[in-house]
């Protein structure tokens, strides 16, 4: 038999039959149906167990709130730990089971752990295992994650695909109940760009769960109708099963969409998109959510919110119980009573906690005003409940309604903080809203269904004048105002035994009145101490019921003892669906130089610099090591010519009369005075006066510059660019332009570089030592007509030209240079071998450019002219800047020729201890000379260029070693440039 | 005369796919003129675009066409615009900088840039999940231009008509780009029950 506790109507579609599982066992339930009410219609109240002490558990609440009923979700790849059932559509084959317990959900081991409840109150683990000190760690902390927590991961790689995108509108509505329904419905008869999104898979909020009327007709039928007409307009996008989760600057919300969640199989679509909404505006009509009242017991499998209930019965014809009892402080409670009176329910006793006489009254029911539940029984379920008076009634589920709270949690992601209103008894937003937000309904506290439709209607009114939109007339949606009183009741304290605050996170009232004890009276350290409102619910029904048991404590009032703070996602978002579709390759984009394919085909192997993707080096047969090959790049091109794919470098196009004048107040070297046709090094400052960038610039015409940064600081150098010639000088005649992909530049070092240059270029172009000496350069053409610029400027100390053509030459030219210069055995070496010449030669490059050296670090300190001004020129003037004890870059050999040197090895004095007050440098970038057969590093050191010579300690602690080395020239190879000029 | 040649490869080798309606295709042939307007020079300048092509400087974020139509001008900032040619011209600047002169300063920009054409029904719609810029012709409307990120890559969107889109990327970040772009394109038309048929270019992702 299944379906036991399914009732007559409901808004389920009872022609289709679906089947899945919970815990290996097969029931049955409808379309329409959550998890949660099919559970509740096979009679399975027992779903889950508790975070800590591992008691049963069943369902609480019939939405996103639900702190209890978590699940594993589908199985393998596609688990989801800690599924709310509430919220999770039913579909055919649906497969679910019950997490954190140890064997059976009905008989869990780990049970054991509530007998010594009194052992484990919150913060024990502050407080116990304290020794020894190492078992923390090791021990203790390992065996209470393994007795904690919540639901596992498969350990498996996500299955399942995840979207991403962008809306915009004019107005944005957060909730399809009454006031969300009735503001777009004025916003799209009123032509503005609506988005209606709601979190639940059937929109109408409330108007589904409850039976009022709207014009006339029921709640859920106006609903229908109302998402039909909206349905038929183009300016409203609906979205439903779209969770709001967080409001951010400028009116931009995030959004989360499940697509395919409630398919049985995506079909290879994505499961969820995540939206970023661009607003104008935005109604938040998100509701409110009901809470508990405390009470001893109050978590068995049958106790439930009391408007959950009246969901159950009314929108999924659903009896969470055959006897139900219903303790309230307010009259929404009674209106359970009603409903489920109306569908056949038996109703053991209303119990109200206010005086007074009762507002309803039912034939045959007992009715306890003035009245608690003090107790509860039933091991896997409720049997009954205790009243105050010591009265025991029969019961299998138990209605709570504590009154209602507005949810105001996206009020308050700009740092919001609501505002306490004593006649609900509840927190509503406060008058910091974020930009562009209205509230309304009872999200805003109007709890009653004829106001919020009317709040609807007018927040869409007001906010459509606010954009200039001219919002249509007319009447909002009529309804009656139903009664609402409610009088303020948290806690039973007749009973000393736990009653449960944090059903999640199994706070008691205890826990609390501990925190204060121990000193824990903020709401966000009683948040820490005891993890109360932490985890998937973030205490949604939990936390305004503990301020007020905390307000209790103190004495202060609810308003003074103040809310935590609220902050995205509102429900949990998976982490799948914040990654997209940025995994994998898609992780992060990708640069490839022109000569990418080229070099993938000669087996070259590949290192990152920023996003690009460069040959690191060229692996050639029966080479093992990356030495070997570096080794044998290096001495090619030393020895004849080697060619590399230098693109990556940074190229800016710099125009204008002022180029000249701008380049003298960008470099710190003065550049008014290159001739057309000719390179120059620069070195580029920032404001505090240490090295930013340095490069080429040549001068390709009057006022035509090209300028080269580093690799990694191209985007940089041409952002640095752009603020000064716009808002430092924006009367400079100047303009740049990045030309870094427009153009494949390849070096071609090596004494044969001009002999391999000359089959390339075309006839007409002299590259003679003569017509193009060091540091020329020339619009020319190659390869009979292309375009091509020449530069005359070398890296790697040797004769060598760099040579641009359009990128979509690149890869061809490079094919070129293999072919015409294997005569002269060209090698291509990569970076490796880059770096091991740029060492031999003493170069800076990003080791030594780290944004903390100087130019006078550097040894650049006579290229700062201090005949023109510059960017940095006078905070480079700093006397602890120009110290003459400061940093020197110098070139290091170890003494022992036979010893390998290490980067980041710190510069002792001879014979003085390794300590951090010893400490005189470092070093900086090392690599193995093959023309000088030995390991030469570059580094730092205090007065270096004083103490060539010297004998000093490199000392590598982090690796253990240190070894002799001798203080040299940084220019290890033809220190005269004798090579690249010639 | 060097008795080598040099062979053009496009960023993507010519790209061109179908997704069951929605057409994506590498544009080579497109070439890019970057103009930048001299300090005070504005007036020579509209002139001289005014008696050479019959346009009007393009404002930012916004395209203006020659009178013959070949050549679409877009406003990239306040002193700056592309000279877009539609047919193969492979190196425009001499064409650009014989009808302007000295009135501008003009900056080869053909090979900066990877040209995508999307086009096809809902072709908005797919847009719209990659790019963070509204597209609704409310606000971008026909004769706009737009920069913005697509996956983290600086990108220009530029309608064409009839639901089409020209968009550009980096050249050297083409092949991310392509990829973001058709792994958009590949998700959404199989959540409406489509399929990928075509060429060239990187494999889908499965």
């Amino acid at each position: 038999m299944t379906q036991t506790n399914r009732l007559a109507g409901g808004l389920i579609d009872r022609s289709k039959t679906l089947t899945f599982s919970f815990n290996g066992r097969q029931f049955q339930g409808h379309p329409g149906d959550t998890l949660a009410s099919a559970l509740l219609a096979n009679g399975q109240r027992l779903v889950g167990r508790s975070f800590k002490y591992h008691r049963p558990r069943g369902i609480f609440t019939a939405g996103s709130e639900e702190p209890n009923a978590l699940v594993h979700l589908r199985a393998g790849n596609r688990q989801e730990p800690n599924s709310r059932a509430t919220v999770v559509e039913l579909f055919d084959g649906l497969r679910s089971t019950s997490q954190n317990h140890r064997g059976s959900l009905e008989f869990d081991f780990m049970a054991t752990t509530d007998l010594l409840s009194r052992f484990l109150s919150a913060g024990f683990y502050y407080k116990t295992f304290m020794w020894p000190k190492s078992f923390w760690e090791k021990v203790y902390e390992p065996a209470i994650r393994n007795a904690a927590g919540l639901g596992r991961l498969s350990g498996e790689a996500d299955a399942d695909r995840y979207d991403k995108g962008y809306l915009h509108c004019d107005l944005l509505i957060i909730g399809a109940g009454p006031a969300g329904l009735a503001a777009a419905l004025r916003a799209g008869r009123s032509k503005a760009r609506v988005i209606l999104a709601d979190e639940d898979f059937r929109l109408g909020g409330r108007l589904n769960a409850e039976t009022f009327e709207v014009d006339g007709a029921p709640g859920s039928e106006w609903a229908t109708g109302a998402i039909a007409e909206l349905a038929a307009m183009d300016n409203v996008r609906l979205m439903p099963r779209t969770t709001v989760y967080g409001a951010y600057d400028h009116g931009i919300y995030g959004a989360v969409e499940r697509l395919t969640d409630h398919l049985a199989k995506a079909d290879g679509g994505p499961r969820q998109t995540l939206w970023r909404v661009y607003s104008k505006r935005a109604v938040l009509a998100a509701g409110a959510i009901e809470r508990p009242i405390a009470f001893a017991n109050n978590d068995r499998p049958g106790v439930m919110l009391a408007g959950a209930v009246r969901a159950y019965a009314n929108r999924w014809a659903v009896a969470p119980g055959r006897r139900v009892a219903i303790f309230t402080n307010n009259d929404d409670g009674w209106r359970t009573a009603r409903d489920l009176v109306c569908r056949g329910v038996a109703i053991a006793a209303i119990v109200d906690c206010r005086d007074g006489r009762a507002p309803m009254s039912f034939p045959g029911t007992e009715v306890f005003m003035r009245s608690h539940v003090v107790d509860t029984a039933g091991r896997r379920g409720l049997t009954s409940v205790t009243l105050n008076g010591g009265r025991t009634i029969a019961a299998d589920c138990l209605a709570v309604s504590g009154g209602w709270n507005p949810n105001v949690h996206l009020t308050c992601h700009h740092r919001g903080r609501p505002k306490w209103r004593p006649d609900i008894a509840a927190f509503v937003p406060g008058d910091d809203l974020p930009d562009g937000m209205r509230v309304t309904g009872a999200a805003n506290g109007t709890l009653t269904l004829g106001a919020a439709l009317a709040e609807g209607h007018t927040a869409a009114g007001v906010a459509l004048a606010d954009l200039g939109h001219a919002p249509i007339g007319g009447q909002p949606p009529r309804a009656e105002d139903e009664a609402t009183a409610v009088s303020a009741f948290w806690h039973v304290g007749e009973s000393g035994k736990r009653a449960w605050v944090d059903l999640q996170n199994d706070v008691t009232v205890k826990d609390i009145y501990l925190a204060h004890m121990e000193g824990y009276r903020s709401v966000e350290h009683l948040k820490r101490y005891t993890t109360l409102g932490m985890a998937t619910d973030q205490g949604k029904t939990a936390n305004v019921l503990a301020l007020a048991v905390m307000a209790a404590a103190t004495g202060r009032s609810i308003e003074e003892t103040g809310t935590t703070i609220f902050r995205p996602p509102y429900t949990p978002v998976a982490i799948g669906a914040i990654a997209g579709r940025a995994r994998g390759r898609h992780f992060r984009p990708t640069r490839l130089p022109p000569s990418h394919k080229w070099a993938e085909q000669q087996g070259a192997t590949f290192t990152t610099a920023g996003a690009w993707l460069r040959a690191e080096m060229f692996p050639a047969a029966g080479e093992t090591r990356g030495r070997q090959t570096t080794n044998r790049e290096v001495a090619g091109t030393r020895a004849s010519v080697g060619i590399c794919d230098v693109s990556t470098l940074g190229k800016i196009d710099i125009q204008g009369r002022d180029a000249a004048a701008f380049l003298d107040k960008v470099y710190a070297n003065g550049f008014a005075s290159l001739a057309v046709g000719k390179v120059r090094y620069g070195l580029m400052l920032r404001e505090d006066g240490m090295a930013m960038d340095d490069g080429t610039t040549a001068r390709l015409g009057e006022h035509h510059y090209v300028m080269s940064t580093t690799t990694a600081n191209a985007g940089g150098v041409l952002r640095h660019l752009e603020f000064c010639r716009q808002c430092l000088w924006p009367r400079l005649d100047v303009h740049v332009i990045s030309v870094t992909d427009g153009w494949a530049q390849v070096s071609i070092a090596g004494p044969n570089a001009r002999n391999l240059l000359r089959k390339i270029v075309d006839a007409e172009v002299d590259v003679s030592n003569d017509a193009f000496p060091y540091m020329a350069c020339a619009e020319v053409s190659v390869c009979g007509g292309a375009p091509a610029r020449l530069f005359r400027i070398s890296f790697s100390g040797e004769l060598a030209y760099e040579v641009a053509v359009p990128a979509r030459y690149g890869e061809s030219l490079t094919r070129i240079l293999m072919a015409a210069g294997a005569e002269f055995g060209v090698v291509p070496y990569g970076t490796e071998a880059l770096g091991v010449m740029r060492i031999e030669k003493g170069h800076a490059a990003g080791n030594e450019l780290n944004g903390q050296t100087t130019a006078a670090n550097l040894g650049l300190d006579r290229m700062v002219s201090g005949r023109k001004d510059c960017i940095g020129y006078t905070l480079s003037q700093r006397p602890a800047l120009t110290d003459n004890d400061g940093l020197r870059l110098m070139g290091f050999r170890p003494v022992d020729r036979r010893k390998a040197l290490t980067s980041g090895a710190h510069f002792i004095a001879a014979k003085r201890d390794a300590t951090t007050a010893n400490d005189e440098g470092w070093m900086s970038s090392v690599a193995f000379s093959p023309e000088l057969g030995h390991s030469i590093g570059l580094g730092f050191i205090k007065r270096g260029h004083e103490r060539v010579g010297e004998i000093v300690t490199a000392a590598d602690p982090i690796r253990g070693d240190a070894i002799a080395v001798e203080i040299v020239s940084p220019n290890f190879i033809d220190p005269e440039g004798v090579r690249l000029r010639g | 005369m060097a008795e080598y040649r040099l062979t053009a490869v496009p960023p993507l080798g010519g790209y061109r796919e179908t997704f069951d309606g929605l057409s994506l295709e590498e544009r080579p042939d497109v070439a890019i003129v970057s103009v930048a307007v001299p300090e005070g020079g504005r007036s020579t300048l509209e002139k001289a675009m005014t008696a050479a092509y019959g346009a009007s400087l393009p404002a930012a974020g916004r395209v203006t066409r020659s009178r013959d139509g070949r050549i679409r001008f877009l406003g990239m900032s306040a002193d700056q615009f592309f000279a877009l040619f539609d047919d193969p011209t492979a190196d425009a600047v001499p064409v650009v900088a014989a009808n302007l002169g000295d009135c501008g300063y003009f900056t080869m920009q053909s090979d900066n840039w990877v040209k995508l054409r999307l086009s096809g029904p809902r072709a908005r719609e797919r847009l719209a999940l990659l790019c963070p810029i509204d597209l609704d012709p409310s606000a971008f409307p026909r004769d706009g231009v737009a920069r913005t990120v697509i996956e983290h890559l600086g990108a220009v969107i530029l309608p064409e008509g009839d639901g089409a889109y020209l968009l550009l990327s980096a050249s050297s970040s083409a092949d991310s780009f392509l990829d973001a772009v058709r792994t958009c394109l590949g998700r959404a038309s199989t959540g409406l029950g489509l399929t990928a048929t075509g060429q060239g270019g990187s494999s889908m992702e499965t």
